[in-house]
């Protein structure tokens, strides 16, 4: 099992989209895959209609008082479970303070479902807390997306610098673009640089699109309502290089 | 998955409800949208002798215009044990591409074709339940057949229980659906006036220990020329090589009782009969002989080293274009009036009712009478020449021991019925496991000098001097494997005629009650 966490310190820059279509594309191609959406906000949940609830909440979530496994539900594509977020998600920090070794406790949750699933995807809510520790400790990927703005220098290497102080050897760090638009000579530029400084940037880039913001009124990934577009492909070459990424 | 253990999750359509009222009734009490709808046709597939219903595996081929694949299915359960895309179904296991096929069936398989059992024509539905979000809640899989009552399945999704308890609820209270086993076969072998497991090699006669032995004995002919019957067109079309090891074994029980049973049927009609069964077990010996040595080939190549596994690929060839050449003859003689005729009298002639007065000796004694003191004499036989038996009896001493055993086996097989169900079984392994050593010795020893003539034959075929080596080999290993044998036998021998073995042969066949 990979465990591949969506995760940005930034808000709004293409987390849940990745994390949803990715999911999906996962799935489609064989491997049994789960998307836990950990942010209060439930954005993904919403894409795959699942009601944003969670028996017992956080609390007893986290407590592992709930086996994990009867909290799923089964999304209406092939292969592609969801654990909802819950609106008590907004208290994740301070249930996981509470607990002795907060920063296990993701990845210890997650052994059971271990043997059932090829892939988990996280969707993650932005900034550094407790949490994205808990979910830096559990993860194998750490994709993170990237506006091509000159602020996002800073945040790659805010990041960067954060995985190497705390030693998070067994994280791989898989920075791409995200809503990108080509017609931009800043986006052209930043990204040419970018690309220079940091060769651990992925080569596929998510362009701005619209149909990747129809997502919300569809309510479903991608390649629930279309079959084939320049996000579709953007997306699928994402997939790949992760699972090149994943052996 | 919850437990979904005592949610009825398969049902059958009444017969009066149509697949369009259905929909239109089900629409009427929750929110469906049919997201499939497509002509389709299942066909079930199994081994002539049933070896993957017996291994509990329900072997379905199911093609669409969009779908074509193999599902293996846990005949008890109805879960998918494997599921993969297949464009066509293949006979042998040597055919399949998939790996992960290969690896289930092998086992299972082994060198039994695949066969047909049924094809059934039907368009599906797949409904879709939906709750106010438009979330698909659970899943309901119409299958409305040509020949057969349509049927409905309920596929329940991950962490959707209740609505799945609540479809459940609706299709039987609601709409009145019948609860079934989801397995289809059954009723559609039904249609065909057939029942799953209605072939096996192993003999089934049921006796009554009181019938005539006269009366008693055609009546296991008759069996035993079915299993000829049923056997002979796939020995013709060579679908596998177990329809003529089948049809073999029948023509050899056939000509043991014959010898066997004596006097209990006129000795003009068994003399005549018994040279027609050696004939046809003389005409089949070759084309079998060849199907072992190919049958035997991994077997063979796992013997030799490595590096020279490759060498013997040109005695495959020999034997199999023998094989080929072998078997077309035998179809043409199984074809011929010679055979067919013949067997037709036989029929004819197991038909006829009894005599009111024979004159054969045996045969007023009841049947049970003839198996008891038959079996009691060649089981003393076999004694007698296995106590005789030393390290320095030739082969020869061996081989007639195992004749007198396959009689033995073939009376016990005959009778079976007759006798306590438990103890007859085990007399029987335990002589089959006596049997075993006994057949290793004289196959080894067979194979050692075919494969010493197959070396002669194909000098004149340009063969490479490698695979004159690794014959060499097979043949070493072979006399070893052959030694060993003879090593085991009077161990194994021992074991046969131990006291609580000797002591449930006479319970059985010689105690008088
Ligand atoms: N490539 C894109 N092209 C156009 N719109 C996009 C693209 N990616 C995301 N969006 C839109 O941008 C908004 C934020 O995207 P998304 O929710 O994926 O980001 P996020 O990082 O998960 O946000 P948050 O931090 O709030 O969880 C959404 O409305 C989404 O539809
Ligand atoms: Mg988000």
């Amino acid at each position: 099992m990979t465990v591949i966490a969506a995760y940005s310190i930034k808000g709004g820059v293409g987390k849940t989209s990745t994390a949803v279509n990715l999911a999906y594309l996962a799935a489609n191609s064989g491997y049994k895959t789960l998307i836990w959406d950990l942010d209060p906000q439930g954005a993904s949940t919403f894409y795959f209609r699942i009601k944003p609830k969670v028996k017992g909440g956080s609390k007893k979530l986290i407590a592992g008082e709930r086996d994990l496994d009867g909290l799923i539900k089964g999304s209406d594509f092939a292969n592609l479970d969801v654990l909802p977020a819950d609106f008590s998600f907004r208290n994740l920090d301070l249930v996981l303070d509470s607990r002795k070794k907060p920063k296990q406790r993701l990845e210890k949750l997650l052994k059971p479902v271990d043997k059932e699933y090829d892939l988990i995807v996280l969707d993650c809510p932005p900034n550094i807390s407790l949490l994205s520790e808990a979910v830096f400790a559990a993860s194998d990927i750490l994709l993170s997306p990237i506006i091509p703005t000159t602020l996002s220098l800073r945040t790659l290497e805010q990041l960067k610098k954060f995985i190497k102080d705390n030693k998070l050897e067994h994280l791989k760090l898989a920075p791409f673009f995200s809503m990108t638009d080509r017609r931009k000579k800043m986006h052209r530029d930043i990204m040419q640089s970018l690309f220079d400084e940091h060769p651990d940037l992925l080569q596929s880039a998510v362009p701005y699109a619209s149909d990747i913001e129809r997502m919300g009124l569809e309510r479903m990934p991608l390649g629930g309502f279309i079959n084939k577009s320049r996000s579709t492909d953007a997306y699928q070459a994402l997939w790949r290089e992760l699972q090149d990424l994943m052996e | 998955m919850p437990d979904n253990h005592d949610i009825a999750l398969n049902f059958q359509l009444p017969e009066n409800l149509k697949v369009k009222k259905f929909l239109a009734r089900l629409d009427e009490q929750v929110s469906i949208h049919i997201s499939s709808e497509q002509y389709s046709l299942k066909n079930y597939y199994d081994s002539f002798d049933w070896r993957l219903y017996q291994a509990g595996y329900l072997c379905e081929f199911l093609q669409s215009k969009t779908t074509s694949k193999l599902i293996l299915l846990d005949i008890e359960t109805e879960k998918p044990l494997l599921s993969a895309d297949l464009d066509k179904m293949p006979s042998l296991l040597d055919e399949f591409e998939n790996p992960a096929i290969k690896r289930m069936l092998s086992p299972v398989l082994e060198m039994r074709a695949l066969n047909c059992l049924t094809s059934l024509p039907f368009q599906s539905y797949q409904i879709n339940v939906l709750n106010k979000d438009q979330k698909t809640t659970v899943r309901i899989l119409l299958e409305d057949y040509e020949a057969l009552p349509a049927r409905a399945t309920i596929q329940p999704i991950k962490g959707y229980d209740k609505s799945c308890i609540r479809i459940s609820e609706l299709l039987t209270d609601t709409l009145e659906l019948k609860r079934v086993k989801k397995n289809i076969l059954q009723a559609a072998l039904k249609l065909q006036g057939r029942k799953p497991l209605d072939y096996s090699s192993k003999l089934k006669i049921q006796l009554d220990p009181s019938m005539r032995a006269d009366i008693a004995s055609k009546y296991i002919y008759s069996c035993l020329l079915q299993n000829i019957k049923v056997n002979e067109a796939g020995t013709i079309a060579d679908t596998d090589s177990e329809f003529l090891h089948d049809f073999r074994v029948a023509v050899r029980r056939t000509r043991s009782g014959l010898s066997q049973l004596k006097e209990i049927l006129p000795i003009d009609k068994t003399a005549s009969f018994s040279e027609y069964f050696a004939w046809l077990g003389q005409i089949t010996s070759l084309t079998r002989d060849l199907d072992v040595y190919l049958l035997d080939f991994p077997t063979f190549e796992s013997t030799l080293p490595e590096n020279m596994k490759q060498a013997i690929t040109p005695l495959h060839n020999f034997l199999k274009v023998r094989q080929v050449k072998a078997q077309k003859e035998l179809a043409g003689k199984l074809k011929s009036p010679e055979y067919v005729l013949r067997l037709q009298e036989w029929e004819e002639y197991l038909k006829e009712p009894a005599a009111k007065k024979p004159l054969e000796a045996n045969a007023l004694l009841t049947i049970k009478q003839v198996a008891d003191k038959r079996i009691w004499k060649v089981y003393q036989r076999v004694l007698k020449d296995g106590n005789a038996i030393d390290n320095d009896s030739p082969a020869e001493a061996l081989h007639d021991l195992r004749k007198t055993c396959k009689k033995l086996r073939y009376l016990m097989e005959f009778f079976q019925s007759m006798y306590d169900e438990t103890t007859i079984n085990h007399a029987i392994k335990s002589l089959k496991k006596f049997q075993d050593i006994l057949g290793t010795f004289q196959d080894c020893e067979v194979q050692e000098h075919a494969l010493i003539q197959f070396g002669e034959d194909m000098r004149n075929e340009k063969t490479p001097t490698e695979t004159f080596l690794a014959m060499g080999i097979l043949v070493q290993h072979l006399q070893q494997r052959q030694q060993l044998a003879r090593l085991d036998f009077s161990g194994r021998f021992d074991m046969f005629q131990s006291t609580e073995n000797q002591a449930e042969y006479k319970k059985l066949f010689s105690e008088k009650n």
